[in-house]
């Protein structure tokens, strides 16, 4: 089966670095990192990612903003965004994988990864369901 | 000044007391007064020993019943200093005015000084001398009167200038408190969340790492877990300043709460007894966050009666239930509390919806009674409790201007945490 490409856009480089292990330690998925926001779109274009888990708080353009520039594109608005963030606690995202912001998933930091494995998968599924 | 042959106006009868064993004493005491000519007249109650004087006062009014006293220092029963001892103690605010012998002027000097408040001496003691002294003893003691107000007064002043200002320091430690909370939580989140990945990494490895690496991952995510749930709870705490309300039957929130620890309920072994009043009026909360109090509360009243858990679920008694009641009622009394007040809180009289949450377990020591709102103090062992999920529950219950209150049970065992909403009607 093909890899799944997932795009991780976190100014925290050790905690993007570890994402990107976890993730390609599954075997399933090809990972790209991208620790400043600015570049996000470009590495988006280039990459082509399946889903992005994208931070909120982030110097310069923040989550939002990457998310607005990513709906202006026509080529990239509908890629899944999972919203990894540290503004939310555990307890307000509850004991489900997360919760549902504008239609993306938010998910408090620390994420357990089986439930961003869960969230991933979830929202890969609802897009194959999609298109 | 002379008053004889002018008439004294006072406001009343003055009552004096006069305790003069000598009759001649007396009758021209009775005379001078005469005299003086005070309109209304005084009245002098004569006694003639301490004795008949004690009599008096503890069948009579007491001290109020006497606006002055004149005592000769020597009477049959009592001498000198003993005489004026006994009295002060038996008319501790009312003004004394010795009368004294020439014999024993010195002293009557030194009475003064121990809190007589005049003396006379008998050998020239005219109708004008005992006009002045009544009236500056009686006026004297109207002032001291008046002063003891305006003292008691000042006291209540400044007692309430206290409790503002401690609740205006309450409420800046709490702002500041939870701008901090915010800030580290936010912080303290990307670390751990590294860590988190990087535990997860190595619980994948489980078959490399042996037994003391894979207890080692356990102890790393235990504690992360604990870091979060801190961490969590302090942006819940710097978070609950906004509420999004809603009109609600409060019974709905609890029943949801309910169903949100029925697994503890069940794990622990606790009997929920539920006794919801019907119809109640509705009350705007915000219902997550309601739900979050009422939970907290629940969860705390499950754990104090841990101890069941052990036992045989047939065998439990009342010593694993946990009551859960609302009702519908009128205020009484708010006891004052120091925390942060709002123009709208609850008073007495105002029409409110009750939330009470009982347990049976060992109830909150007296000395932490007092603390148990405040943020990061924790009775629970190490590691259970985060310590803010009751000041938690009090921010919000500010919030919604409600009254929040925890207590020991009065004559049994446990603690109840009672709940105050205003009803919609009435906000």
């Amino acid at each position: 089966m093909k890899k799944k490409r997932v795009l991780v856009v976190d100014d925290d480089v050790p905690l993007a670095e570890s994402l990107k292990i976890n993730l390609e330690d599954t075997g399933n998925f090809e990972v790209a990192v991208e620790c400043q926001s600015k570049n996000a779109m470009q590495v988006a274009r280039e990459f082509g990612p399946d889903v992005i888990l994208l931070d909120v708080v982030m110097p310069g353009l923040d989550g939002g903003d990457v998310c607005d520039q990513l709906a202006g594109e026509p080529e990239l608005r509908d890629i899944p965004v999972i919203l990894v963030t540290a503004l939310v606690s555990n307890n307000e995202v509850g004991i489900d994988d997360g919760i549902n912001s504008g239609g993306r998933i938010m998910m408090a930091k620390p994420i357990r990864f089986k439930k961003l494995l869960h969230a991933i998968e979830s929202v890969l599924k609802t897009r194959m369901a999609l298109i | 000044m002379n008053n004889v042959g002018m008439e004294v106006a006072t406001e009343k009868v003055l009552r004096i007391l006069c305790l003069e064993d000598n009759e001649g004493d007396y009758i021209l005491l009775r005379e001078y007064l005469n005299d003086a000519n005070f309109e209304p007249p005084p009245e002098l109650v004569r006694v003639a020993t301490l004795g008949a004087a004690k009599q008096l006062l503890s069948k009579g009014g007491g001290e109020a019943s006497f606006d002055m006293v004149l005592l000769d220092l020597s009477l049959p029963d009592s001498q000198g200093e003993a005489t004026l001892a006994c009295l002060t103690e038996l008319l501790p605010r009312t003004p004394i005015t010795i009368l004294s012998g020439n014999a024993d002027r010195d002293l009557a000097v030194r009475m003064v000084k121990e809190g007589a408040q005049d003396y006379l001496p008998k050998d020239s003691l005219n109708s004008e001398l005992l006009t002045r002294s009544i009236l500056y003893a009686v006026e004297r003691q109207r002032s001291r009167t008046k002063m003891a107000k305006l003292n008691e007064r000042l006291r209540k002043a400044t007692d309430d200038l206290k409790t503002a200002q401690m609740q205006l320091i309450q409420a800046e430690k709490m702002d500041s408190l939870g701008r901090l909370a915010a800030g580290v939580a936010h912080e303290v989140k990307n670390p751990l969340a590294t860590i988190q990945l990087g535990v997860n990494y190595f619980d994948r490895r489980t078959d490399e790492l042996g037994e003391s690496g894979v207890m080692m991952v356990r102890h790393m995510q235990d504690a992360i877990s604990r870091a979060d749930r801190i961490i969590s709870g302090m942006v819940d705490y710097s978070r609950s300043d906004t509420l999004n309300l809603k009109e609600s039957d409060i019974n709905d929130v609890i029943e949801s709460a309910l169903q949100l620890v029925q697994h503890e309920v069940v794990r622990n072994n606790i009997k929920v007894v539920a006794e919801l009043g019907d119809s109640l009026p509705l009350v705007k909360v915000d219902q997550g966050k309601m739900e979050q109090v009422l939970i907290n509360l629940m969860v705390n009243a499950v754990q104090a009666m841990a101890d069941c858990a052990d036992r045989d679920p047939g065998e439990s008694g009342e010593e694993c239930e946990m009551h859960v009641r609302t009702y519908h009622g009128e205020v009484q009394q708010i006891e004052r509390d120091e925390g942060i007040r709002h123009f709208e809180r609850i008073r007495a009289h105002d029409s409110v919806v009750v939330i009470e949450i009982r347990d049976h377990g060992a109830g909150i020591p007296d000395e932490k009674s007092t603390r148990i709102f405040e943020p990061f103090y924790t009775t629970k062992p190490t590691g259970e409790g985060t310590g803010l999920g009751l000041s938690i529950a009090k921010n919000i219950i500010d919030l919604h201007r409600g009254y929040i209150q925890i207590n020991n049970v009065e004559n049994g065992a446990g603690v109840r945490a009672r709940i105050l909403l205003k009803c919609t009607d009435a906000a």
